[in-house]
């Protein structure tokens, strides 16, 4: 159970990254999927697994139907990654403490060379963000060249999920160090966002009042974060829009 | 007159068919029988054992190592359930586990005389069965060959494990449980172990003679051994309480639907009764009627005995499940809601029904009745479904629960894999272990026998006959 | 001492190997390679860590979307979108981020290779040899027997091509693509010229518009140029500047662009001229005034009762169009891949002149021309694919020179590829990947991945400006490939002559350079520069070059009202009871398929991935009997396949669909025999334009009582409540 007063610690932590999905324009075209993969080194799996719930997906896109023919409707896509909670019910339950919570960054880290697969923590995350290497999946020569040397690369028995592209904000904050600077807000992205060709997700600093983030939560208002009733404090907000 | 003596005759007669401790044989004669017992073994034992140690290298060893070398794939494991059947066989064989120490300690703390001949074959059970438990969950862990990040030990990066986490106080309970029931199992061994050390040759000598710790009945060992045992019996109580309980909270303290009931600590306690009770009286019944001079050791009455709990526990157990599924039902969640359905309609809803028909319906219909109770493969094939109605719930709580969750685009089934050839390799290591046992180590503890019969003397009050029990401590 | 080798001469003999190898490698265009080093041996300027970024052009498709690859000691890591680029503002698709899986694809064609037809084995031959073959095969054959087939990018190559038969005397390159197909690109062109005057691909403002009517456009998947329309229709969502806009679209299966629409109406197929005549004529009925002669014979009861509208909705949609500004109406998709194709893409066309948004914010416009175009140049119909073939057939052509096309697959089979290729003497394939075609050709002298490659592409739509998208190598050619260009100067070199003279170059890049001289001239663009070097060095460092003014032209809209516009309905070919609706899988596109990543991309609309399904409506699959996953026989006169069900909630009970993108037989191991393609069941039925009527077949279902469960990302529980059991 999380007291009160830690919810109320984590949800004024500074430092936090936080991320809007604006569902309304997200056409579904699976654009962040792809990039998230090609950053991440994440591996694919093929058709079997993929389709007994392995797939390595850090992001996916949902989406239900409502109504019947003729009167269907898709509902609004819905790409779901990891909230990185401020609360996270997975960082408690790893016995080994290969999911902690980042203080500089306010964020849900994964040390995967620290994980020994217990996969609690997956079972315990309400959004099913998570996903486990549940073989060293096959990338066949030369497809190795591909990967980003900046992400380590995971082997069986591991559990991964979204970083929020940790490696790019850590880039962007050697960079500012080293230019005597704070960083700027828009710099750097997320690879989703980066991709997105509707421009639907938008990273920043969501403590930071001025940032393109916080801004758009404050023009569309009405946004909503997911299963928020748990008291996760997730940091992505969603606006369905429509 | 005659008549009238005859009649208490009669009784006498009866109560010693009856009654174990009422019908004593020398010390010698008995010593002889447990020895003979050991070392009767017939083709049909090896024949058994062989096939036995083939599934176990197979389906333990070789699936095992094949797993560890491919990655859990080869497991039917996935999202949403990323916990499959090897959590069902963890929570099944600590389940086991729990009806050695119960049947050994509890009764023992309580004097119940009905214990003496089995509490051997209950202990080894729980120990047996935790070897089992620990098969499965390091089974179950991705990267295995790392499972002592688990556990405290020093290290220059301070890495410790993290207490928050359940599977943490999981571990130490469970490792705890291991440890003091094995301690727990070899103390009222050691009288035994001298008795055969006196009574064989060869490198059976040197084995009991090793194990024994030099033990020769002197009236300061005895009291040594006594001290120690009654601690141990009062002590592991707790320990077996709390092993279950922490288990349970492997589930109760996440956040999912169905997983998250305050009442699963006790219910899992029952549970884990239910089935331990019945692994109890089928291993009862086998060793009955397999091996040599057990029908003497083992007799009707102990069956009517263990019977009686089994029904109270299911008794236990039905108040527990409904209690559970009453206050889930009635907190409204949505995905709670689901889950409960799924559970009964759901692909698998028939295991849902079988549950409640093994874990309830067969006991309550069945053991209501002194006969049937006493009669061994009755209550075998009892205890048989009570096993298989706890192992399905467990299956209902672990795969099934998974599948349902609070993102309905991930909902899906498990379907599994390699688990099966590694639970079944579980299930034939644990017979295994105790055939090895059955030769190795007395499986009656001769002294408590001798010991209760000692104390029990049938006298008469008038024309009644009475059992007299003399408090020996 | 001596003999030890000190460390000072190590380093000097070090030195002399280096400039060695630069001047070796300085001759050819090697030297305009970064070389790939071992991680360990990091050349001097580049620090550990750090990446080198390179701007070029994807050439996923042939839309011309601007890149920025991220390289780390020679690898192609990551590709980004250019944000300079007028084009894609620094976004991608999905097969953009997976291009790389293309370059480090292993299956790719490494060598030059000769084979006999249809064998997978193949024997190896060296640069030299295959050279002399072209060659040789441009001197052994008169002009007229000689073709060039050709796909959707890159246009340099193509332009190299024209430049070369056109100065030669050889028969002019025809370039074809599946997605060219399927976007009826060539109806859309005729449809512009019949109103306006003049053929060009119009340019629909999605963004700046108020109210988006679709008739089958399906622009946030593959059609045209779906990055740019994607970020058309945030700016619709959003309206910076206004409310947010409303998308209506008229489609018989709910496309994932339509998933998006505020309003999906799955009319009969073949009635979208009616419709939109409709609506038009309802319009300017509420307006007042004369009736245009464009909308005076339609009857809004007929096309209501034929289309399976209502009446009151039309009224509604023709109030929209009274009562709002900005109403844009766009064609496109199957819509225009019927045998009326023309008659709805003219009509939907001049629909727009009822909203009066020619040239206006939120309307239609004409592309902007590239640069170095004098006029739109659109690829083949399927109609002169067919000329093509024919021609094959007969033994005119005596040989074929494939590039960037794999007409095998992409062709429907009822055209009959494969025996026009037994008519043609020698066959040589310039693919990258072991593709159906290259398996059927004589030779395969492998071109370089994209990203390997020198080039440019003219941005045809989706930018306001004027754009000419660059290429340059990324990475160093991972394997012994070459450049196609290069290939045809040194083949021309060596043939002399004619050959010679038209091709005058060193190698490609003075090619690219002689083309994109005359923008040195060019005023308003992104850059200038004083002379060629300069500017190459600009441009490839933008990665292209492009007009800083929005150059879109409005189109000639004096006739438009006055012609006679045939409301005529589709005919379709064929026997079933069902439509027929192949669309193009909107992740894998027409040569996704052997990309790993981009085959473990959920479908936008069914999440399934790694293979091919036919989308039934429920109730009709209930009537038939068919569960998800059963696989059913489609049967068309054409040809048939048997493929698994997915009952698909969102398309009209007469109509099943299939995805094309699977279903090949070679192309490496991600893609080979994985799914079905849906060309197969595609007959040699036209619109006038010459596109294909692919959306105008019937089919018949056979059951097969067989079983193929279909990946999905998606529960089936959990989204469809299948296997939760009985409802409360």
């Amino acid at each position: 159970m999380i007291r009160p007063e830690e919810i109320k610690m984590s949800a004024d932590e500074s430092g936090k990254w936080g991320m809007v999905i604006d569902q309304d324009i997200c056409t579904g075209c699976q654009a962040c999927v792809a990039a998230c993969a090609m950053e991440n080194n994440i591996s694919f799996v093929g058709e079997k697994d993929s389709g007994y719930g392995r797939s390595m997906h850090w992001i996916r896109i949902e989406r239900f139907w409502e109504g019947e023919y003729p009167e269907v409707k898709m509902t609004p896509n819905q790409p779901m990654l990891c909230q990185q909670c401020g609360s996270a019910t997975c960082e408690p339950v790893c016995p080994a403490f290969a999911t902690v919570h980042s203080q500089a960054e306010q964020l849900n880290l994964q040390v995967y060379n620290r994980c020994v697969g217990t996969r609690y923590c997956a079972n315990n995350c309400p959004y099913q963000v998570r996903s486990f290497n549940w073989r060293d999946y096959e990338r066949p020569e030369p497809l190795s060249n591909q990967l980003n040397p900046d992400v380590t690369v995971r082997r069986r028995g591991v559990m991964e999920k979204c970083t929020f592209c940790i490696q790019r904000i850590h880039k962007a904050q050697d960079k500012a160090k080293s230019e005597g600077r704070e960083v700027l807000d828009g710099e750097f992205t997320t690879a989703c966002a980066q991709a997105c060709p509707a421009n639907a997700i938008t990273f920043g600093r969501v403590d930071d009042p001025e940032s393109l983030v916080s801004q758009l939560a404050k023009k569309r208002g009405h946004g909503i974060k997911h299963l928020e009733e748990l008291g996760t404090l997730p940091n992505v907000t969603y606006f369905k829009g429509g | 007159m005659a008549d009238h003596k005859n009649h208490a005759g009669h009784a006498e007669e009866h109560f010693r068919e009856k009654h174990l401790m009422l019908d004593p044989l020398p010390r010698g004669q008995m010593n002889d029988m447990v020895m003979e017992s050991m070392h009767t073994t017939s083709w049909k034992f090896w024949v058994v054992f062989a096939i036995l140690s083939a599934i176990v290298g197979y389906g333990l060893f070789y699936s095992w190592g094949t797993m560890i070398a491919e990655g859990l794939g080869i497991a039917g494991v996935n999202r949403p359930s990323y916990w499959g059947i090897f959590l069902v066989n963890t929570v099944f064989w600590i389940g086991i586990s729990h009806a050695g120490t119960f049947i050994s300690a509890i009764l023992r703390v309580f004097k119940a005389e009905f214990r003496r001949p089995f509490t051997r074959a209950a202990e080894l059970m729980t120990t047996f069965g935790l070897v089992q438990a620990g098969f499965s969950v390091f089974m179950h862990m991705g990267r295995v060959w790392l499972a002592y990040w688990l556990m405290p030990y020093a290290n220059q990066r301070m890495l410790w494990p993290n207490l928050h986490s359940p599977l943490t106080w999981d571990l130490l309970a469970i490792t705890t449980y291991l440890l003091s029931s094995t301690m727990y199992l070899f103390l009222p061994l050691i009288p035994d172990l001298a008795m055969a050390r006196d009574r064989s040759t060869g490198w059976r000598k040197t084995f009991y003679k090793t194990l024994a710790l030099g033990f020769r009945g002197t009236e300061g060992e005895w009291a040594h051994l006594r001290n120690a045992m009654n601690i141990f019996a009062f002590a592991i109580i707790p320990v077996m309480f709390s092993v279950h309980t922490i288990v349970s909270w492997d589930f109760a303290a996440a956040t999912r639907p169905g997983w998250n009931s305050s009442i699963f600590g006790p219910y899992f306690v029952v549970g884990a009764l239910h089935s331990g009770m019945g692994a109890v009286i089928m291993v009862l019944a086998v060793v009955r009627a397999t091996m040599k001079h057990m029908k003497y050791f083992i007799r009707p009455e102990h069956f009517d005995a263990i019977a009686k709990l089994m029904l109270i526990i299911s008794m236990a157990w039905a108040y527990f499940f409904f209690n559970d599924y009453m206050v889930q039902w009635y907190g409204g969640d949505k995905w709670t809601h689901q889950l409960l359905h799924f559970h009964e309609a759901g692909p698998l809803g028939w295991m849902w029904f079988a549950m409640l028909i093994f874990n309830i319906a067969i006991p309550w219909a069945v053991l209501w009745n002194q006969k049937w109770r006493s009669t061994p493969w009755i209550v075998f094939i009892v205890g048989f479904f009570i096993n298989i109605g706890m192992w399905f719930e467990r299956y209902i709580i672990v795969p099934i629960s998974l599948s349902i969750n609070r993102m309905p685009f991930t909902w899906r089934m498990y379907e599994p894999g390699v688990e099966i050839p590694l639970g079944i390799g579980t299930l034939a290591f644990f017979i295994l272990l105790y055939m090895g046992a059955s030769k190795l180590i007395p499986l009656i503890p001769v002294w408590e026998v001798e010991e209760g019969q000692m104390a029990h003397e049938l006298k008469k009050f008038g024309r009644e006959t009475v059992v007299s029990v003399s408090e020996l401590e | 001492m001596t003999d030890k080798f000190s460390r000072r001469d190590f380093l000097k003999l070090a030195g002399v190997g280096t400039a060695t190898t630069a001047i070796l490698t300085g001759c050819g265009p090697a030297s305009r390679y970064v070389k790939r080093e071992p991680y360990m041996l990091m050349p001097e300027y580049t620090y550990n860590g750090q990446s080198t970024y390179y701007a070029t052009t994807c050439r996923e498709c042939a839309a011309g979307c601007g890149l920025v690859v991220r390289t780390s000691q020679g690898r192609a890591i990551k590709t980004e979108g250019n944000a300079n680029h007028p084009l894609n503002l620094g976004k991608t698709c999905a097969r953009g981020q997976a291009t790389l899986h293309g370059l480090y694809n292993p299956d790719r064609v490494t060598d030059p290779l000769q084979r006999k037809r249809g064998n997978v084995s193949a024997a190896k031959m060296d640069w030299d040899a295959a050279i002399q073959t072209v060659a040789d095969a441009f001197k052994q054959y008169k002009p007229n027997e000689a073709a060039f087939l050709m796909g959707t990018s890159s246009d340099h190559l193509f332009d190299l091509v024209t430049d070369l038969c056109s100065r030669t005397g050889l028969n002019l390159p025809v370039r074809f693509g599946a997605l060219s197909m399927f976007e009826s690109r060539a109806t859309l062109a005729k449809a512009a010229e019949n109103l306006f005057g003049e053929a060009g691909l119009p340019f629909f403002d999605v963004g700046g518009a108020q109210v988006v009517f679709s008739f089958g456009a399906n622009f946030l998947e593959t059609w045209l140029s779906p990055v740019s329309y994607t970020r058309g229709f945030a700016g619709l969502r959003e309206g910076q500047t206004k409310k947010r806009g409303s998308f209506i679209q008229f489609e018989s299966r709910m496309s994932s662009t339509a998933g998006k629409a505020d309003e999906w109406i799955p009319l009969q197929p073949g009635s979208e001229a009616l419709v939109a005549l409709a609506i038009g004529r309802l319009a300017l009925e509420m307006r007042g005034g004369p009736l245009p002669r464009a909308f005076a014979d339609i009857d809004p009861r007929t096309a209501a009762a034929r289309s399976g509208i209502e009446l009151e909705t039309l009224e509604r949609y023709a109030e929209m169009f009274v009562n709002s500004t900005g109403v844009l109406a766009i064609p496109g998709g199957a819509a225009l891949g019927q045998t009326n194709g023309l008659a709805v893409a003219e009509a939907v066309l001049t629909l727009n002149a009822v909203a009066d948004n020619f040239g206006k914010q939120g309307g239609v416009f004409f592309s902007p021309t590239a640069p170095g175009q004098e006029k739109y140049q659109r690829s083949a119909s399927v109609k002169e694919m067919q000329d093509l073939v024919q021609k094959m057939t007969d033994g005119e052509i005596k040989v074929l020179f494939v590039h960037g096309v794999n007409p095998l697959f992409e062709l429907p089979a009822s055209l009959e590829f494969k025996k026009a290729l037994d008519g043609v003497e020698q066959v040589i394939s310039f693919s990258t990947f072991p593709d159906e075609t290259a398996l059927e050709s004589d030779f395969v002298f492998p071109d370089h991945h994209g990203l390997e490659s020198w080039g440019y592409q003219r941005v045809s739509t989706g930018s306001n400006q004027s754009a000419l998208s660059g290429s340059q190598p990324v990475v160093s050619p991972f394997y012994n490939t070459r450049s196609t260009a290069d290939v045809l100067i040194a083949a021309a070199q060596l043939a002399g002559g004619d050959f010679a003279k038209a091709l005058p170059f060193k190698d490609e890049v003075e090619f690219l350079q002689e083309k994109v001289a005359p923008l040195l001239n060019e005023v308003d663009g992104y850059f200038s520069a004083p002379d060629i070097n300069t500017f190459m060095a600009s441009f490839q460092q933008y990665g292209g070059w492009w007009k800083n003014s929005d150059s879109r032209v409005i189109p000639n809209t004096a006739d438009v009202f006055n012609r006679n516009l045939k409301a005529a309905e589709a005919e379709f070919a064929g026997e079933g009871e069902f439509f027929f609706m192949p669309f193009v899988s909107p992740t894998l596109a027409e040569a996704g398929a052997n990309k790993p990543w981009l085959q473990e991309l959920p479908d936008p609309t069914t999440t399934v991935m790694w293979n091919t399904w036919v989308e039934i409506n429920p109730e009709t699959a209930h009537e038939l009997g068919l569960e998800d996953d059963d696989v059913v026989k489609i049967i068309s006169e054409a040809g048939e396949l048997e493929v698994p069900v997915y009952r698909y909630p969102a398309i009209r009970p007469d109509t099943i669909a299939i995805p094309f993108g699977q279903g090949h037989t070679a192309y490496g191991r991600y893609a080979e025999q994985r799914g079905v393609n849906p060309a197969d069941l595609l007959g040699r039925h036209f619109n006038e334009a010459g596109d294909l009527a692919f959306a105008g077949m019937k089919v018949r279902i056979e059951k097969t009582g067989k079983k193929q469960p279909l990946s999905r990302l998606e529960s089936i529980m959990g989204v469809y409540g299948v296997g939760l059991g009985e409802e409360h």
